[in-house]
Parts: C-alpha cells; sequence; structure tokens
C-alpha cells in the first residue's frame, strides 16, 4: 500500500488518483472528527469536504515535514473553530445553534457523550484526538500548539476523570453502563 | 497509588499504555507491571475507559467526491498544465533540494556496506561470503517489483529493533550509543547515547538501484556509526529514508545524487568515519542472510593499491559500487574474526 505521504507527493505531481485514494482513506475519520465534535451530521460531511477542498488548494506547498494524517487534523481543527465561532456568532444575534441529534442515538453513545462533556474543553479536545483520530502526543502537541507534557498530563487527568464519572454512572444505571459494551463490537484497548 | 513504592508515575504507565515511552522506560514499566497489582489495576482502568469511549461511533454516509471538489480538481490540474507548460518547476525544486542531495548520497553509503559478494565471491570462492549486493545470480527480477506497505518495514517490537541495532558492535561501544528506529516517518531516537556512536537498523533502500531487492521488506542491516560516520554519513541515510518514505522515485533519487555532487552541494566522509557490521543477527539480503562481521571504512576517493584492497590475501576489499558510480567516495571493509558478542565467526 502507497504510503499517505507518497500519495500526497504524487497528487502535488498531478495524479487525480492518488487525491482520490487520499479522499478514499480519510473521508470517514473526518467526518467522525467533526460528527463527535459538532453532532449535527450534515454541518460534518460538510466540513469533511471542506477539508478535502481546502487540500486542494494548499497542495502546492505542502512538504512532507509531517504526517498527512496530522496535517488533514490541522487544517480540520481549523474548520473546526471556524465552525464554532461562526455558529456562535449566530447565536448571539438571536439565531438558534443547531440542536444537537440524539434520535436513534444508543444509549451507550449518549451516555460516553454525556461524560465527556464534563470534561474541560481543552482536556477533551486531547482526549478525543488521541482516542478517536489516534494520534501521537507530539503530534497533539504541534496540533495545539502545546508542550507535550502539557498533552501528557491533561490527557492523564481527563483519563482519570473519565474514570471516575463513567464508574459513578455504571454504578447507578448498570444497564446503561452494559449498553455502551453491547453496542461497540470492535472493542480495542489504548495502543 | 503512592509514587513512593513505585519506581514510575502513574502518567508514565498511561504513557507506556500508549506506546509514548522511550524504550528503556517502557521496558522498566513492564517489568514494574508485571509485579504490580496496583497498577495492573490502574492499567485495566485506563484500558476500560479507551475501550468505553469507542462505543461512540459516527455514522458515515457513502459520499462520494462533491461537485466542488472536481471543480478545484479541474481548476488545479488545469493551472498546474499551464504553469508546466512555461516552467519546469518541479524538475527544479527536486533537483535543488538539499535534502534529495544529501538523501540520495545515504544511498551511496548504505550501499557500501551491502554490495561486496559478488567481486569478492569472484576472488574467493572457497571463502564464506561477506556480504552481498541482493542481486541474486538466479536473477529474480520480480520479488519485489514495487515498495510495499510500509508496515512491512517498520518492526512492531520496538525493542527488538534496538537490541538488532545495538547487536552491530560490540556491547563496550553499543550499550553506550545511541539507537535509532524505523517509524513512520523516518528514523527516530529510540535511547540518547553517551560516547557519539549511533546504531541503527537499515532497510532494503540502502541496496543499489537496480538490485532486485531495493524493495525487499525483509532486508534488516544493523550497524553502527562511529562519531565521524555519525556525523558525515548517518545524517545521509535518514535524508534518503525520508525520501523514500515520501515517495520520490528511483529516478529522482539518481539524477540527483549526479547533481548534488557536480553542484558540491554533497559533503564527502568526515575523516575517520567508519561503521561497525559485526551482528550475526539481521537479513542483508536473500542470498545472503547473515554476512560476516566486518568493519567498514568511508573516505574520500582513494586509490585502493594504498590500502592493498583486493590483492591476492588481501583482507580489505574495496566496494566495486563506487568504481564507475558518481560517487567520490571509497569504502573498504574489512572482514573480522568475531561477532559482537565475543564469539567467534566462521574462517574467511
Amino acid at each position: 500500500m502507497t504510503s499517505d505521504e507518497a500519495l500526497m507527493l504524487e497528487f502535488q505531481r498531478g495524479s487525480r488518483a492518488a487525491f482520490e485514494e487520499l479522499f478514499a482513506r480519510y473521508r470517514k475519520p473526518l467526518h467522525g472528527f467533526f460528527g463527535r465534535r459538532l453532532n449535527h451530521p450534515a454541518r460534518a460531511e460538510d466540513l469533511t469536504q471542506e477539508t478535502f477542498l481546502a487540500v486542494i488548494r494548499a497542495v502546492s506547498r505542502y512538504e512532507p515535514r509531517s504526517l498527512v494524517r496530522t496535517y488533514l487534523y490541522g487544517i480540520a481543527l481549523k474548520l473546526l473553530a471556524a465552525e464554532r465561532r461562526k455558529v456562535l456568532t449566530s447565536s448571539t444575534v438571536g439565531q438558534s445553534a443547531p440542536e444537537p441529534t440524539t434520535d436513534g442515538t444508543p444509549e451507550g453513545v449518549l451516555w460516553v457523550r454525556q461524560a465527556m462533556e464534563k470534561l474541560d474543553a481543552a482536556d477533551r479536545e486531547i482526549l478525543m484526538l488521541r482516542e478517536y483520530e489516534q494520534l501521537s502526543y507530539s503530534d497533539i502537541a504541534e496540533l495545539l500548539r502545546i508542550p507535550i507534557n502539557t498533552v501528557r498530563s491533561r490527557l492523564f487527568r481527563s483519563r482519570l476523570a473519565l474514570k471516575s464519572y463513567l464508574e459513578s454512572e455504571g454504578k447507578s444505571n448498570p444497564a446503561l453502563r452494559a449498553s455502551a459494551w453491547q453496542s461497540h463490537p470492535r472493542r480495542r484497548g489504548m495502543q | 497509588m503512592s509514587t513512593n513504592r513505585h519506581p514510575i508515575e502513574q502518567e508514565e504507565l498511561m504513557a507506556y499504555l500508549d506506546g509514548e515511552l522511550p524504550a528503556d522506560e517502557a521496558t522498566e514499566a513492564l517489568s514494574h507491571l508485571e509485579l504490580c497489582p496496583e497498577c495492573q489495576t490502574l492499567v485495566a482502568d485506563f484500558r476500560d475507559v479507551s475501550q468505553e469511549l469507542m462505543a461512540w461511533e459516527v455514522e458515515s454516509p457513502e459520499v462520494g467526491i462533491s461537485s466542488e471538489i472536481n471543480a478545484a480538481l479541474g481548476e488545479r490540474f488545469q493551472n498546474r498544465e499551464a504553469v508546466k507548460a512555461s516552467s519546469p518547476r518541479w524538475k527544479t525544486r527536486v533537483m535543488t533540494s538539499r535534502w534529495v542531495w544529501a538523501a540520495a548520497l545515504a544511498v551511496v553509503c548504505v550501499v557500501v556496506g551491502l554490495t561486496l559478494t559478488l567481486i569478492h565471491r569472484n576472488r574467493n570462492e572457497d571463502r564464506p561470503t561477506l556480504i552481498s549486493d541482493g542481486m541474486p545470480a538466479s536473477g529474480n527480477s520480480t520479488a519485489y517489483p514495487s515498495m510495499a506497505s510500509i508496515e512491512q518495514y517498520l518492526m512492531p517490537d520496538r525493542n527488538a529493533e534496538i537490541a538488532l541495532a545495538r547487536s552491530a558492535a560490540p556491547a563496550a561501544i553499543s550499550s553506550n550509543a545511541k539507537v535509532l528506529v524505523l517509524g513512520w516517518r523516518g528514523y527516530e531516537t529510540a535511547i540518547e547515547g553517551r560516547n557519539g556512536f549511533v546504531c541503527v537498523v537499515e532497510r532494503s533502500w540502502g541496496l543499489p538501484f537496480n538490485s532486485t531487492e531495493f524493495w525487499n521488506p525483509k532486508v534488516r542491516a544493523p550497524m553502527c556509526f562511529n562519531p565521524a560516520a555519525a556525523r558525515s554519513i548517518l545524517p545521509l541515510t535518514i535524508k534518503r529514508t525520508e525520501m523514500v518514505l515520501a515517495g520520490l522515485s528511483k529516478a529522482q533519487m539518481i539524477d540527483s545524487i549526479k547533481a548534488g555532487f557536480d553542484s558540491k552541494e554533497l559533503q564527502v566522509p568526515e575523516p575517520g568515519a567508519m561503521s561497525y557490521m559485526m551482528s550475526r543477527a539481521g537479513h542483508l539480503n536473500d542470498e545472503v542472510e547473515h554476512p560476516l562481521p566486518h568493519l567498514m571504512f568511508y573516505f574520500p576517493l582513494t586509490d585502493k593499491s594504498s590500502w592493498g584492497a583486493d590483492l591476492p590475501d588481501s583482507p580489505v576489499t574495496l566496494n566495486p559500487q563506487f568504481q564507475d558510480g558518481p560517487e567520490p567516495i571509497t569504502e573498504f571493509v574489512i572482514p573480522v574474526g568475531r561477532w559482537s558478542d565475543g564469539t567467534a565467526a566462521p574462517v574467511m
């Protein structure tokens, strides 16, 4: 399998097929990135497409200094920040922000979402980049422009807080906790 | 958990689980973890958290490339063609890129350690093979036609790669050496050193460009560079690896080597540059799995007669790779009688 970085360079040299391969590899992960953070499927898809548009526009300046994966999430984070600013502005001028979708959402997912919402926003972002995007500490530090030790300490704090929350909620609502397990057959450990 | 009773902090334990600890600290963490029920519980808790978070999946509908993206792609390729017609921009970029020059030189330096079999065997049919250039006499030219997936070149066990790299030189040298391991983005430091030596496991792209095993993902060539070689040879190897991982073609690399030496952008080896290849492990190529232990010495172009290389019964061999190549480098190879662990090697 050709590496992401090689594909990016091929795309830079004019290969549409290379772009299509990158699109196939990263559309779903990017959609998941936006989906978890915005909880608005339509906007998540829009922003996923916008991420690839940004890649096309900037490809001539691309240099293989970091992983394509990190590069893409860097773009995604910028788009996410802009989207949040836009939503905030809309809210302050009287328009209502989109309501999170919950219809049909498995209880286990709701439960995890509630647990995540208890975290400090900055800590949550680090945790999500690690758990869902599976970025390394150094990649996260680079993306968020914070020291790597800060990444580690915040990640640790988040996991402890989450562990505590999940334990307390699990004790009070074991059925809910069980559903969280059952809803995800592809469980994995930390890498 | 009282940190006073544990040799590692809880945060470090978490970093260990995430694969973020250097190898020596990871080994320490693992050793402690095996004996500490309290830490085992903490680890289990962390794993539970991670697993439970995975319940949150986002449904992603099958959506293709949007019309906007298609339009942007069309515009990009149109503009690119226009630029290409007026300026050989890509060519210029490649030909002037320093890291391309550097990486290209790495080919030369690594190849030196892997390309002596043919000449050596011709001169010494009855002697064990020292090393090989990865060009099987059987002419199996289609075994590795292209680069395999990067995963196949990586060693999943980081500690095993460290141990293999260190096996290139006697422990008195390698135990204090810096050790590099190959990661997704190239070589990265696994252990900092104290004596200026650097040990590393080279991969197949160190072979000649026309080698049938240039993309052989099984190749593992442990080497330890002395300080002079670590400064002047190893950086080129690292850059070459980055270039390979970035997907440059062989032709681009070869062109870059020639142009780089012509323009004096490439540097010759520092005085005193040498390296150890005394490991009994590794896999240099499919023909000669394990080389005999040897040392390698790097020079600017030097007449082989000054070392008595390739003379009857001389233990010194000149790497023929540079005879007709563009690289102003001479490398002499001298076999030694013992493996890095001190045990006797086969008689040459």
